[in-house]
Formats: C-alpha cells, sequence, structure tokens
C-alpha cells in the first residue's frame, strides 16, 4: 500500500523528477540488507555463547534473504544512477561496500553448504559472520568518511529527516511493509530448517 | 616455538617460494601486456601491483594448516597448547616473514623499476609491508574456516574482507602521487592491522577447534 501511496500519489520532486519514486524500494532494500545482517551477528553471538540450537538455525535462515535483500539494494540503486548520476555503477565507497555485502552473504551461504556435518558448519558460520559484521560500520558511515557519489542519509534518529514529510510517510511505510514482508520470510525460512535439521526427531515426523 | 615454526615452513621450499614466484611472473608479465612506453607502464602498474600481493598472499596460506591437520599434529598441539592463539600468531608471523617481507622488498624493487622514483617507491614499501600482513591474516582465518575443504572456499569467504584493504591503498597511493599526506592511509591500515594481528588469531583458534571438536 505504501508502495503505490509513494509511486502514483506522491508530487513529483523538484530536482530528480519521477526517478526518485525508486526510494520506495531502495530504501528499505537497504536498511534491511544491513539489519539482517546485524541480526544474524545477533545470533551467532547467542548461538556461540549459549550454544541455543535455534539461534544457528535463525542465521542460516537469515542468509539467503539477506542476500535477496542486498541484491535488490544494489539494483534498485544501479537502476536509480543512470537518471541521477549518468551512470549505472561507481566504484564508491557506499556501493562498493554494500557489494562487498552481498558478497558476504553469498560466502556465507557456500561455506555453510560445505559441510555435511551441521553443528560444525554452524560454528564456524557464527565466527565468519561476527568477523563479517566490520563491514556493517564501514557501510552505514562510508558517505561520511569517503567522498562518494552516495548522498548521505536522508533520515536520522537525531537530526529532522531532510526530506518532505509527503515523501516521508509513505516511506516510512514502505520501510515497515518491507520489514513486516521480511519477518514473513524469515519465519518461513527458519521453519523449514528446522524440520530439516529434527527431521529425525519424533515431533517433526508427527507433524509432517 | 617461532623456529620450530620457521624451520618447518623453510624445508617447504614449494610453500613459501611458490607465492614469491607467482608474485614475480605477475609484475614480469604485466609489461608484456601493454606497450613498452614507461608512461604506459606507469598507469596500471601499482593496481597490478597491490593484486600481485593479494594473490601471493592468498596462495601462501594455503597449506598454513592442511598438511598439521592430515598427520594429526595440529590436533595434538591444541591439546598440548592451552593458547593455541599464540600458534597461530606465530605460524602467521613466520609465513609473513618468509614470504610477506620478501614480497614487500621486492615490491619496492619492481617500483623503483618502474617509476624511477625513489621517494615513491619508498612510500610504497610501509604500505606493502602493512597491506601483505593484513591481508596473510584474512587469509588465514579463510583457510582455517576452509580446512580440508580446499582454499579457494577459504578465499572466497575472506576476500570480501581484503577489498576494503584493497580501497584504502588504492587512495594512499593517489595521496602519494598528489603529494597529500599519505601517512593517514599509513595509520589507518596500521589501526587496523593492530586490530586484526589481536582478534584474527584468537577467531582462528576457535575456529581450529571447532574442527577438530
Amino acid at each position: 500500500m505504501s508502495i503505490i501511496w509513494g509511486l502514483f500519489f506522491t508530487p513529483e520532486d523538484f530536482v530528480q523528477g519521477n526517478s526518485y519514486r525508486i526510494i520506495y524500494l531502495h530504501v528499505p532494500a537497504s536498511f534491511l540488507s544491513q539489519t539482517l545482517y546485524l541480526a544474524m551477528a545477533i545470533s551467532s553471538i547467542t548461538y556461540l555463547i549459549w550454544r541455543v540450537k535455534l539461534a544457528a538455525y535463525l542465521i542460516i535462515a537469515i542468509a539467503p534473504i539477506g542476500a535477496m535483500t542486498t541484491f535488490i539494494a544494489l539494483i534498485s540503486g544501479s537502476i536509480w544512477g543512470i537518471p541521477t548520476w549518468g551512470t549505472w555503477w561507481q566504484w564508491d565507497a557506499r556501493i562498493t561496500s554494500t557489494l562487498i555485502l552481498f558478497i558476504m552473504y553469498l560466502g556465507l551461504i557456500s561455506l555453510h553448504n560445505s559441510f555435511s556435518n551441521y553443528e560444525k558448519a554452524d560454528k564456524l558460520l557464527s565466527w565468519l559472520v561476527i568477523v563479517g559484521a566490520v563491514n556493517i560500520p564501514i557501510i552505514k558511515k562510508s558517505v561520511d568518511w569517503w567522498s562518494t557519489l552516495h548522498q548521505s542519509a536522508s533520515i536520522t534518529l537525531t537530526d529532522k529527516p531532510s526530506i518532505d514529510s509527503v515523501m516521508l510517510y509513505p516511506l516510512i511505510g514502505s520501510i515497515i511493509g518491507f520489514f513486516g514482508l521480511v519477518i514473513c520470510l524469515v519465519l518461513l525460512s527458519s521453519k523449514y530448517q528446522i524440520l530439516h535439521r529434527e527431521k529425525n526427531k519424533s515431533w517433526v515426523k508427527d507433524y509432517v | 616455538m617461532f623456529k620450530l615454526e620457521f624451520l618447518k615452513l623453510r624445508k617447504k621450499t614449494r610453500s613459501w617460494l611458490g607465492p614469491i614466484l607467482v608474485f614475480w611472473l605477475i609484475m614480469l608479465a604485466y609489461p608484456l601486456t601493454v606497450e613498452f612506453l614507461r608512461d604506459k607502464l606507469e598507469i596500471g602498474f601499482f593496481s597490478v601491483l597491490w593484486i600481485a600481493i593479494l594473490i601471493s598472499m592468498m596462495l601462501a596460506t594455503e597449506d598454513i594448516f592442511s598438511e598439521d591437520y592430515n598427520d594429526g599434529s595440529l590436533e595434538q598441539t591444541l591439546i598440548q597448547n592451552p593458547s593455541f592463539s599464540i600458534i597461530v600468531i606465530t605460524k602467521i608471523f613466520t609465513h609473513w616473514l618468509l614470504i610477506g617481507l620478501p614480497i614487500s622488498i621486492l615490491s619496492f624493487v619492481f617500483s623503483l623499476g618502474t617509476t624511477e622514483d625513489l621517494s615513491l617507491s619508498l612510500s610504497i614499501l610501509p604500505l606493502a609491508i602493512i597491506s601483505s600482513y593484513i591481508f596473510l591474516n584474512l587469509f588465514v582465518l579463510g583457510n582455517a574456516l576452509s580446512l580440508n575443504k580446499g582454499s579457494v572456499l577459504g578465499a572466497l569467504v575472506t576476500m570480501p574482507l581484503a577489498l576494503p584493504v584493497l580501497i584504502v591503498l588504492g587512495k594512499g597511493l593517489i595521496a602519494i602521487q598528489l603529494d597529500i599526506n599519505y601517512q593517514s592511509f599509513i595509520f589507518l591500515l596500521l589501526g587496523s592491522l593492530s586490530i586484526i594481528i589481536v582478534a584474527i588469531p584468537i577467531v582462528v583458534s576457535y575456529v581450529i577447534k571447532a574442527h577438530l571438536e
């Protein structure tokens, strides 16, 4: 609903025209790509310290969804780049660090899939997720630390948003909507992981 | 401990000489792909140099744990030594001393040969020394993660972590060439190295424990 609101009922931007409307896809996808990685990092710490099996299942359940959101963020950013920057790709800090995040997601999935011993795979994956979390503050701060084509954040927790409320409300709505969608996907993916990993347990046989 | 690791690595000539020769070959092959005009050689030289260091460091860590893992000595060392991360630090340092340092010196030599600019080449030396140590640590982590699964997987999962270092190296080089304060990039790399040098061996020791459990 928020995407329809943003795409069809918000006014045209003074500078960017209609091309800015891609923010209703790009911003939620970028936000979620980083949030999902943080969720994986928290799950990894939980798994390594308290040995909570569900946390391990959650890590590998999130990874493909994180890869998908990062891919959407990169593609939508590229499409937006053509009318605004005149190029679909630029090796600037924000875009490159997001690409690194995407490769990290793929690497994590491949690492996990390469082991037949799931317990070992979970432990190794957790360590790599924690080490890779160093990339998240780099992505976040890249627009401040380096001079980049990418604009700095329009919505922050401390300052007044630099985006007009007519455009802001559908954006917040689309972020919440995407968040809900991703939570549903993570729950479904986690359910699959639990059923797959516990397939020899009697309760799974009864459930299936 | 250091002496033992040094002797072990020195005996395995292929392990330490191989990456150095690969580096040498890449740097020798570079002029063959471009015109033999000095200004054209200089254009892509440093990009090739950083990539050559990266690849050589990747090859240097290829069998850092695999042989010990296969003959069981890694497991015995882990049981005997409670502080396994110290052994990992020693292994990394030995590899850097026998492979990373000669490659850094070769980088200086190749840089001097290409640019004929002593101050530029002298500025390249610390960048090569620090970056080779960082790359080595990162690929050791990758190698530990993919122990007995082949080094390609390990390199793939840790390569993204090496990319920010390449970006800093590129920026540092521009600063050197424009005669801006490039020391800030050296301090940035040193800061990263000081964290990596402590954190990676600890993570690697836990990863290897996970493999051996």
